[in-house]
């Protein structure tokens, strides 16, 4: 499925920005403050002049005035590093689950991109796959697009194994945005927790859908895993659908209530929800774009 | 089907019910993101209730039980008890259909609805024997069979219908001969034949008469005769509906004392419609045949005469003092064979003294016809004897027996002249001494004939007392006539009391029509012909050129009385309990089956218990 945003719906990302609940410093000048003195635009303080200082930034006003050399200090604008980890596993292989993951991830590419953060798109399920090269400006979106639409879910979900490898690799603190069904027969737990050590601001997309939430079908039925094909031989009664429905509402406010617990950023993304709502409205209420 | 076969049918059925139940089938395989959800919903130990416990085995159950009332309903298998026969032998089952067969008992059912049930118990316990149904109404019904569904068919298609108490069905080589009765009609029956008795006292009102009789009141066609009879032990109110034709002429509520005889006389006035239908009503009445009854008031409506002559003042003096006679005088001229409309075509046409050429096509009394009278001469043809001599002065002697010349004095009557014809139809009913005929009748399927060999030219017959009877008799002999076959005691046949069952008519009679205008059927033996009535009703039949009405009723009170307890009956005799009519057990099995299919579906296949 193609993944094209209308210019409206576009327009509307543009007015969005990615919200970091921490500053973190890119390597190139962007729109968006960091800790760091620099050269931005905006004044921040004076300190005494010291030799080997840039005279341009002396503020002879002050010598005028004080008689003391001062220096007039910027705030730093750079980019946001942001790395989008998009959960490609086989648990994805349904189509309105995995173009909802795809869509979200290009609407947060969007959004990013004309902010001039530096985006870089990680698909990962036992282990990372092929990343996309980091990339800076709204010029890019279309080869995101391209390369969101190259994705095809295969293999099973090794959360651990996948962020462990992320690890791995040295790479600027920054925003990890993990798109994700967490359908992870050994836990989300331990994943999550390494990002978070790792220092990154880390938001959590759940993208499901009401083949996840629900049994599907009544009676004798023989489930097979997508992923490991391991097989499940279940008489569903109203009983254990019922059961069904319960263990998986407690799966997803477990994933809520540890998020909630490490400062992670959680929003719910129903496949079968209008994908605009979930953009405009559950990512601000979630705090993730404002 | 034997007893080993059955059993192994239900032993074959059982196992495979429960090995279809046992076998797993496949499930249908259903792709699904991850089997994470499951593993922890079906890794957490679930408190159990008992019934989810006890399920399967229930449903396990059940399914034989299905499979097992199913091979039931099919194989009816049946233990060889005070019915049946072996299987090498051949049974023969006879239902009495006697009308009290059809009384209600206490629980509903009627007496014959108890009696086919219990002969399909005695059928269906002796399954695999040559069997055969009998009722004492129609003889053999069906058989003899190993089929138990053609037997089946033939019970809910019997009904009962009265027929002859002395009548018995007969099967060449029956090892095995079931009687089943109420025991209301007496019979002989072989010490060997096993009586199954299906009697239970019922409270009846019935009507036990009725009947239509010459009234001696001036202007009245008869008197009706009704008897009604309360044979309930306790008293009650009889409701009477008498109608004529579509008018009610009486509604009455009488109260009937028990085991009072009712009695009415309703004068029935000239005029109106011949038919009478009396109608009751009571409380306790368990017999509805016996509520109903017909009568026919042949007098009701005049005879039509059409006398063709010159000189017939005499017979005009005649006709004129008998309100059931309406003549019309007409000239040998104006005589035409057929009239225009069928309305106008009189009962008896009367000839004196002329004769047209060609024979009449309704009943007809000729007074001395013309010799010259060809159809009269040569009717014989080659074969005919030719025309005989006339005889002057005969003297008729012997009074005759037949209802033409019954009860005419012969000796009063003087006669100059008599003619003599040769038509071979013609049979003499009254003969001078010298054996010439002085009366001639003759009778064939289209015509009757009454042909009077002299003319009042020639005798005194005005003048006779004989005259008024024989003139009366030769007009009732032809426009009324009664076609019964006359049997042995039947001394009055006008007014036999007809009673429904296999009736005998006379030779003539061509046509028997039943109530509702339906053809009854006529079976021709010899000069008899004999016909079911099997219904009360009024019926009509056909024949000498003319048509004779009667009504046929239950009118028995040993059939309404349905209190008396039956006669000992020789042999073994097999009490049927009541509420045997109900529906085979085969059927329940049938049903119970369903209806454990349908639970098990319900609760189960569709997963709404766990």
């Amino acid at each position: 499925m193609p993944l094209r945003f209308d210019d409206q719906f576009l327009k509307k990302l543009e007015y969005l920005h990615v919200v970091s609940k921490r500053a973190f410093a890119g390597h190139n000048r962007a729109d968006r403050l960091t800790a760091h003195r620099g050269r931005g635009l905006e004044f921040a303080d004076h300190r005494p002049y010291t030799a080997g200082d840039d005279f341009r930034h002396i503020d002879w006003k002050a010598y005028k005035r004080l008689g003391r050399l001062l220096l007039r200090l910027f705030d730093e604008e750079r980019d946001l590093p942001i790395y989008l980890m998009l959960d490609v596993s086989r648990s994805m292989a349904e189509p309105a689950k995995f173009d909802m993951a795809r869509r979200v991830a290009a609407a947060l590419c969007y959004i990013g991109l004309v902010h001039l953060d530096k985006l870089t798109i990680l698909p990962f399920g036992r282990g990372l796959g092929q990343e996309s090269a980091p990339g800076r400006g709204k010029g890019r979106i279309f080869r995101v697009f391209e390369y969101l639409e190259r994705l095809e879910p295969a293999g099973p979900t090794d959360l651990r194994s996948s962020f462990k490898e992320f690890a791995g690799r040295p790479r600027q603190l920054g925003l990890t945005v993990i798109i994700s069904d967490f359908l992870d027969p050994g836990g989300f737990e331990a994943g999550i927790k390494i990002l978070r050590t790792l220092g990154h601001d880390v938001f959590v997309v759940h993208v499901t859908s009401e083949g996840d939430r629900h049994p599907g079908a009544f009676g004798e039925v023989r489930f097979v895993d997508a992923e490991t094909g391991d097989l499940r031989e279940v008489e569903v009664t109203p009983r254990l659908a019922s059961a069904y429905v319960k263990a998986w509402e407690a799966h997803a406010a477990e994933l809520e209530h540890f998020c909630g617990r490490y400062d992670v950023g959680y929003v719910r993304a129903d496949a079968e929800q209008p994908f605009e709502d979930i953009v405009l409205k559950a990512f601000r209420q979630g705090r993730f774009v404002a | 089907m034997a007893a080993w076969q059955a059993w192994l049918l239900l032993a074959g059925a059982a196992a495979l019910a429960t090995a279809l139940f046992l076998i797993k089938l496949r499930p249908p395989r259903l792709l699904i993101p991850s089997v994470l959800i499951w593993s922890r919903v079906l890794g957490d130990v679930r408190q159990q209730t008992l019934w989810e416990r006890i399920r399967r085995a229930v449903s396990l159950i059940a399914t034989v039980v299905i499979a097992l009332a199913l091979a039931l309903a099919v194989v009816r298998p049946g233990r060889l008890a005070d019915g049946g026969t072996r299987a090498d032998g051949r049974l023969l089952v006879v239902l009495d259909a006697s009308w009290s067969m059809e009384a209600a008992t206490g629980r509903g059912e009627t007496r014959w609805e108890r009696a086919v049930a219990e002969a399909r118990r005695v059928f269906t316990s002796s399954s695999g024997a040559e069997m055969a149904l009998a009722t004492t109404a129609d003889g053999l019904v069906e058989g003899p069979t190993t089929d138990l569904a053609l037997i089946e068919t033939a019970l809910e298609r019997t009904r009962a219908g009265g027929g002859d108490a002395t009548a018995w069905p007969r099967l060449a080589g029956a090892t095995a001969v079931h009687f089943i009765t109420d025991g209301a009609t007496a019979r002989a029956l072989d010490p060997s034949v096993v009586v199954h008795s299906v009697f239970e006292p019922a409270p009846n009102v019935g009507i036990t008469a009725l009947e239509v009789r010459p009234s001696l009141t001036p202007g009245n066609a008869g008197d009706a005769y009704l008897e009604i009879g309360n044979f309930a032990p306790a008293g009650q109110k009889v409701r009477v509906r008498i109608t004529r034709g579509a008018t009610e002429v009486l509604n009455r509520e009488l109260d009937a004392a028990p085991s009072e005889l009712l009695r009415q006389v309703l004068p029935i006035p000239r005029g109106g419609d011949p038919s009478l239908t009396v109608k009751i009503e009571a409380p306790q009445n368990a017999l509805a045949e016996d509520d109903e009854a017909f009568a026919w008031v042949a007098r009701a409506r005049p005879l039509v005469v059409r006398v063709v002559g010159t000189q017939t003042q005499w017979l005009r003096a005649a006709f004129e003092r008998d309100p059931d006679v309406r003549a019309a005088f007409i000239d040998p001229a104006g005589y035409t064979a057929s009239p225009a409309s069928p309305n106008a075509r009189p009962d008896v046409t009367i000839f004196d003294r002329w004769a047209p050429s060609d024979p009449p096509a309704g009943p007809a009394l000729l007074f001395a016809p013309p010799a010259g009278t060809r159809w009269l001469s040569e009717g014989g043809g080659a074969a005919s004897p030719g025309p005989a001599a006339d005889e002057r002065a005969p003297k008729w002697e012997i009074p005759g027996s037949h209802p033409v010349v019954q009860g005419v004095d012969p000796f009063t009557l003087t006669v100059d002249r008599a003619h003599s014809y040769s038509a071979p139809s013609l049979v003499p009913v009254a003969q001078s001494a010298q054996g010439t005929p002085l009366v001639y009748v003759s009778e064939s399927q289209d015509t009757r004939l009454v042909i009077v060999t002299f003319s009042i030219n020639e005798s005194n017959l005005t003048a006779a007392p004989g005259f008024p009877v024989l003139l009366g008799n030769a007009v009732d002999w032809l426009a009324r006539p009664v076609l019964f076959a006359p049997q042995s005691g039947d001394a009055d046949l006008a007014h036999r009391v007809q009673r429904p069952g296999l009736t005998a008519f006379a030779g003539v009679v061509t046509k028997v029509t039943g109530p509702g205008g339906s053809d009854v059927p006529l079976t021709r033996v010899g000069e008899t012909g004999f016909a079911r009535l099997r219904v009360p009703g009024i019926y009509s039949v056909q024949g000498g050129g003319t048509r004779s009405t009667f009504a046929v009723n239950l009118a028995d009170p040993q059939l309404s009385n349905l209190t008396r307890t039956p006669p000992v009956m020789a042999g073994r005799v097999v009490t049927v309990a009541a509420g045997a009519s109900g529906a085979p057990w085969w059927v329940y099995c049938a049903l119970a089956a369903f209806a454990l299919a349908v639970a098990e579906w319900w609760t189960w296949q569709r997963r709404i218990t766990v």
